[in-house]
């Protein structure tokens, strides 16, 4: 069994080797690959030799194998292997070259991996360049091996293989196909596997095509500004010796344009801007490496791509455009979609530490982000909190005294699980309207939640603080009171959050995960959002209810039954500390976060018949708070809602707008109870304006957990029962 | 530490310009108007005596009140004590403002389900359930007290016959340190009777026993007296959790809570001595924070409080009838107030205010009631300036008991009028005439002439 479980995934290796070329792992694209790359025989022969041999390495040394599985390791040696391939003659000294080179690509790829990983940048194919180029400088002394004359006398090899029809049909495609730029373009496809031939780059551009819309017309786009680029400065893009290499545009293009960057009008606007760069560099490099024989092949995009994404890195200011991708999904479109996604449901931020509101009941934000007195430049994130009463008044009496003030001597709770880093106490109150600025923060207490992030209360009342240094504090656990103490004319609660320790370091933008905010429309619960000046807010409370019905330890399995069969959905976590519901029987998955606050669903890998499948649209995003009313609103990826032809056209225009936009939304209704709520409905409505596509679900709840999910599809309907040992 | 500063002993006349046992100075505004209306313009329309409910107030102090507790506790729930003032208006304004029912007798059961309120919103409480209001309670899911056994047997015997499980809580009396101790409601903790009734009720296993309810007396100085009263249930509650693995979902403390009224005898005016909801809520959430419950477990805080938040709202607005000097020369001042409708001038000092302009000058005099019996009497002394026949004035504070407890004596009952946030008058209440106090009415056949 183990075996057969290595050799599937050895040959997936094999086969997604050819895809991480273009960046893809798609199947269907990764086998028109290798077809293509068998257009040479020999060649092809060696590609697969060269990444086979790669592989075997990769698996004794005991690298990643994951990478091994995605072709990671693999696409260099392939690239080495076909070069050699084109190159030379078949013969047993050939064999053995190939398998040192493969190996020696690994080896650097590795190397390289571990260099760049530090600064979050791919090795791409510097490993295929730096080997390639080894071998060029020592091929002539390679006596033994005969240059091959393959690819020099295109016609006889056609002839040979497939007689006078052949000949016939590759001479009727290059008339039709006789036009200038176009018949460049699929050339320069052509040559990354080193097939310069129009047929081998139509295969490939079709590929690319099925692949990703937004990569194909990526492609076309950097060639065309390459092209255009050309004209411009009176040179001649289809000159031979950059013909070759025009496929360092189309990569480029590719990489910058919407797959190591989210794809959107600015990263279009870049590839358009950086394209002409990747053509100076070409003819620069050109003369240069004429000198000592060799090909400059993929160099430039190497450099250009590397460069950039470095230098977006180095950004100050918290990046709203040209965004890394995140979560790789080797498709441009999925990229975008899921970011889109994200960006609606988490503000950008994920669910791994929710910070709550730090106190009980109904305060107001008397000063905001970038507020007009003291949060400014390094502590401009931060929020000061006090308590009004009815009139919007902070205080009783004249307010003379810190007493009369509503918030002062209110609890002052832990926004988040985590250790007590730093506490300051002894500071006295002010008197009303005087600071002191000596000791700004005035009694502060910093709460480490994470090696990155710290959350720190500050001019807290003195003696008041409840906990010691390095204790370990629940979120919402009491640690301090309200004070006047330091920079604080009136009492009020100063709440920042921080990378570093220290009291006094500069602010980070960070979401409150879960606020109700009063206001005169009623009462909103906001998610992943900044409380801003004078908004009244409150620290909701979870629902038992819904916490029992939604919190999925690993190992639960959430069993239901229909009329046709069971269902089995096991909750499970993997080394990436991911969750997700597998089903049982067909591995289809359901990937999911959650806390205490909420349950968000982020990705599905399987079936879209499965009932899994509608479970997921159905709970795309479950808060744990309840309150009469409550409707939440989501956004659901297009391509998880319409089908293949529509998705192909909004794919095209979908870094610029996007125009299948389901709407999620959930509503929830309860039994009234005294205290505890004993029976919910979620009634889940996904609805999209200019189609018929609506759906309808029904999520049951009881004490025991989920009860009754219904769902309606157009006109389908389908009843899941919870089974009775449910839990 | 700066030094204290050294002040001379001095010996000074008592005079009456200092609050002493004599009385106040009277340096206070004549009232002319309340929230905007005048005085003057109530009584022309409304007529003497007329009882004023200031919705503004009642919804300011609710705020104040709920704020006190909320931002100190996160699950805090309000419940208006019907006892203290069940117009239906009056109820209205507090179940707007999130408020649920709190009743003692079958009556305000249904007042408050008339009132629109939730049934599952209702706490019934009190020793007189009939069996017929426990059934229905049962029925609908409301919160029941339980003050003795006889009412706990009579439940366990009717959850046999409603397949229904009754929602309850107990009622449990306690030493807090104050006297006098009330013991007549609920079980005792201190003798083990609650800890007793808690087994008898999670033994019969047909009941959800869901709260724990104390109510520690009434116009409770000390809020100190909460904060013991908290550490025993919060005791009952973690010994409920550890034997039966159930968490009490509420822990109601009752009211309680002292108003601004001054006591009769009380040496202080009550503005300067009774605690703020924040002393009282202080003393109620950290009695519970502090305690041995787990945090999942943290029970809701429910709380009763009726005089403290409506007894500010209410007025009773007067006419004088007549100034006298009693034989032994006590000067007095008959009012058309009588005590069947100052019900609580029996246990306060009511503050009486002109509603017309004074001088400074103050008399010290009797106030009697415009009823024909020796007792009415609202205030033994008071200092007030000479007033004529004719004038008005404004009792206040009197927003609690006064329309539940009043009694219908020799003559009407007066108008009711609330006046909104807008300044806008409300009758909420009409006054009596001869046909609603005589529709009850029956004359036996042989009466109905009085001729023979």
């Amino acid at each position: 069994m183990r075996q057969k479980e290595l050799i599937i995934s050895f040959i997936k290796g094999l086969v997604h080797a050819y895809g991480q070329i273009f960046f893809t792992n798609q199947r269907f694209f990764s086998i028109l690959l290798i077809i293509v790359s068998f257009f040479d025989l020999y060649a092809g022969l060696c590609g697969v030799l060269a990444v086979v041999s790669a592989h075997i390495v990769a698996y004794t040394f005991g690298f990643n194998r994951t990478h091994i599985q995605t072709g990671m390791y693999g696409f260099n040696a392939l690239l080495v292997g076909l070069g050699l391939g084109i190159y030379f003659d078949m013969s047993l000294a050939l064999v053995f070259i190939v398998v040192v080179s493969a190996i020696l690509t690994l080896f650097i790829a590795v190397m390289l991996e571990g260099v760049l990983y530090k600064y979050g940048l791919p090795f791409l194919s510097i490993p295929f360049l730096l080997v390639v180029w080894v071998l060029n400088l020592a091929a002539s002394e390679f006596t033994a091996l005969g240059v091959s004359e393959r690819g020099l006398y295109t016609l006889n090899e056609l002839y040979a293989s497939g007689g006078s029809n052949l000949v016939q049909f590759y001479q009727w495609w290059n008339n039709l196909v006789n036009n200038n730029w176009l018949t460049t373009y699929f050339i320069s496809l052509g040559a990354i596997f080193f097939q310069y031939n129009v047929l081998a780059g139509i295969l490939i551009a079709f590929g690319l095509l099925i692949y990703s819309r937004i990569a194909f017309s990526l492609s076309l786009l950097g060639y065309l500004a390459a092209f255009l680029f050309y004209k411009m400065i009176g040179s001649d893009i289809s000159a031979v010796s950059y013909m070759y290499i025009g496929f360092n545009y189309i990569l480029t293009a590719i990489a910058l344009g919407g797959f190591f960057i989210i794809p959107k009008k600015t990263s279009y606007f870049w590839v358009v801007l950086l394209t002409p760069l990747v053509a100076i560099l070409t003819i620069s490099l050109n003369k240069i490496f004429y000198n000592f024989g060799i090909s400059i092949y993929s160099l430039p995009f190497n450099i250009i791509v590397l460069l950039f994404l470095y230098v977006l890195k180095l950004r100050y200011k918290p990046a709203t455009n040209l965004l890394p991708t995140v979560t790789q999904e080797f498709v441009p479109e999925k990229n975008l979609y899921s970011h889109l996604n994200y960006k609606n449901k988490f503000n950008l931020f994920d669910l791994n530490i929710p910070v709550q509101l730090p106190f009980f009941g109904r305060w107001t934000v008397s000063q905001g982000h970038e507020g007009e007195f003291t949060h400014q430049g390094e502590w401009r994130h931060a929020w000061d909190f006090v308590i009004n009463d009815s009139q919007s008044k902070q205080f009783k009496n004249q307010g003379d005294f810190a007493e009369d003030y509503y918030c002062y001597g209110k609890s002052v709770l832990a926004c988040a699980d985590g250790y007590i880093e730093e506490i300051l106490d002894g500071i006295d109150d002010n008197a009303i309207g005087e600071v002191n600025l000596d000791q700004n923060w005035g009694n502060t207490v910093v709460i480490r939640h994470h090696q990155q992030l710290f959350s720190k209360v500050s001019h807290l009342k003195k003696g008041s603080i409840k906990v010691s240094k390095g204790e370990y504090v629940k979120a919402g656990q009491i640690i301090a009171e309200v004070g006047n103490s330091g920079r604080s004319p009136f009492p009020h609660m100063h709440f920042q959050l921080q990378a570093t320790p220290f009291i006094g370091s500069k602010t980070i933008s960070y979401p409150i995960v879960s606020f109700l905010l009063y206001s005169g429309e009623g009462t909103q619960l906001k998610q992943y959002d900044y409380p801003k000046v004078n908004d009244v807010l409150e620290k909701p409370l979870s629902e038992k209810l819904l916490l029992n019905a939604f919190k999925w330890a690993p190992g639960r399995v959430l069993r239901f039954e229909d009329e046709h069969r069971k269902y089995a959905w096991e909750v499970k976590i993997n080394y990436l500390n991911q969750t997700y519901l597998e089903d049982q029987d067909t591995g289809d998955k359901a990937y999911f976060q959650y806390n205490n606050d909420i349950l968000i669903f982020t990705n599905y890998l399987g079936s879209q018949k499965n009932k899994l499948f509608y479970f997921y649209l159905a709970c795309q995003k479950v808060s744990m708070y309840f309150f009469e009313g409550l409707t939440l609103k989501s956004t659901i990826r297009p391509n998880e809602m319409y089908g293949k032809w529509m998705m192909f056209f909004q794919d095209f225009i979908a870094p610029f707008y996007i125009w299948l936009k389901p709407q999620y939304s959930i509503v929830y209704q309860s039994e009234r109870a005294s205290f505890l709520l004993n029976k919910m409905d979620l009634r889940v409505f996904i609805k999209h304006r200019k189609s018929n596509r609506s759906q309808e679900h029904f999520i049951e709840i009881n004490e025991l957990g989920i009860s009754d999910l219904h769902f309606n599809i157009g006109d389908k309907s389908y009843h899941l029962k919870a089974q009775t040992n449910h839990l | 530490m700066e030094k204290k500063r050294f002040e001379r002993p001095i010996i000074t006349k008592l005079n009456t310009g200092m609050p002493n046992k004599i009385g106040l100075k009277t340096e206070y505004q004549p009232i002319r108007s309340i929230d905007g209306v005048a005085v003057k313009e109530l009584i022309e329309n409304y007529g003497s005596p007329v009882y004023v409910i200031s919705e503004n107030t009642m919804r300011s102090v609710y705020r104040q009140a709920y704020q006190a507790f909320s931002t100190r506790y996160p699950k805090i729930q309000f419940a208006w004590s019907y006892k203290t003032n069940y117009m239906d208006a009056v109820c209205k304004v507090y179940h707007q403002e999130g408020s649920w029912a709190e009743v003692v007798s079958g009556f305000e059961y249904d007042k408050a389900v008339r009132n629109g309120v939730p049934t599952e919103h209702i706490i019934f409480n009190g020793p007189d359930k009939s069996i017929e209001d426990l059934e229905k309670a049962i029925r609908n899911k409301s919160l029941i007290h339980i003050d003795h056994f006889d009412e706990l047997y009579t439940i366990i015997g009717l959850c046999d016959r409603i397949k229904e499980r009754p929602q309850v809580a107990i009622r449990v009396n306690m030493d807090t340190g104050i006297y006098p101790q009330w013991t007549r409601f609920g079980f005792n903790y201190d003798n083990g009777e609650a800890w007793d009734a808690i087994n008898r009720i999670m033994i019969s296993g047909k009941i959800d026993f869901i709260g724990l309810h104390a109510h520690i007396g009434t116009y409770i100085m000390s809020a100190n007296a909460y904060r013991i009263a908290g550490n025993k249930l919060a005791d009952l509650a973690v010994r409920t959790k550890a034997k039966y693995g159930k968490a009490v979902s509420y822990i109601d403390f009752g009211g309680g809570f002292a108003s601004k009224n001054t006591l009769k005898g009380a040496y202080l005016p009550g503005t300067d001595t009774t605690p703020s909801f924040d002393e009282y809520a202080d003393a109620i959430t950290s009695s519970i924070i502090n305690s041995e419950i787990k945090p999942e477990d943290m029970p809701t805080i429910v709380l009763e409080t009726g005089r403290a938040l409506i007894d500010d709202a209410g007025y009773i607005l007067g006419t004088v009838l007549a100034n006298k000097r009693m034989a032994d020369g006590t000067k007095t001042l008959i009012i058309d107030v009588g005590v069947n409708m100052l019900f609580t001038s029996f246990w306060y000092d009511h503050k009486i205010t002109p509603a017309q302009d004074f001088s400074h000058h103050t008399e010290s005099a009797k106030i009697y009631g415009p009823l024909c019996m020796n007792i009415d009497v609202i205030r033994e002394y008071a200092d007030l300036p000479p007033l004529k026949k004719g004038d008005q004035f404004v009792i206040s504070r009197i927003g609690a008991y006064n329309m539940t407890q009043w009694m219908q004596f020799i003559t009407y009952r007066p108008k009711i009028v609330m006046i909104d946030q807008q300044s806008k008058v409300h009758v909420i209440r009409n006054n009596e005439n001869l046909d609603t106090i005589t529709q009850l009415e029956k004359v036996p056949e042989h009466l109905k002439s009085i001729k023979k």
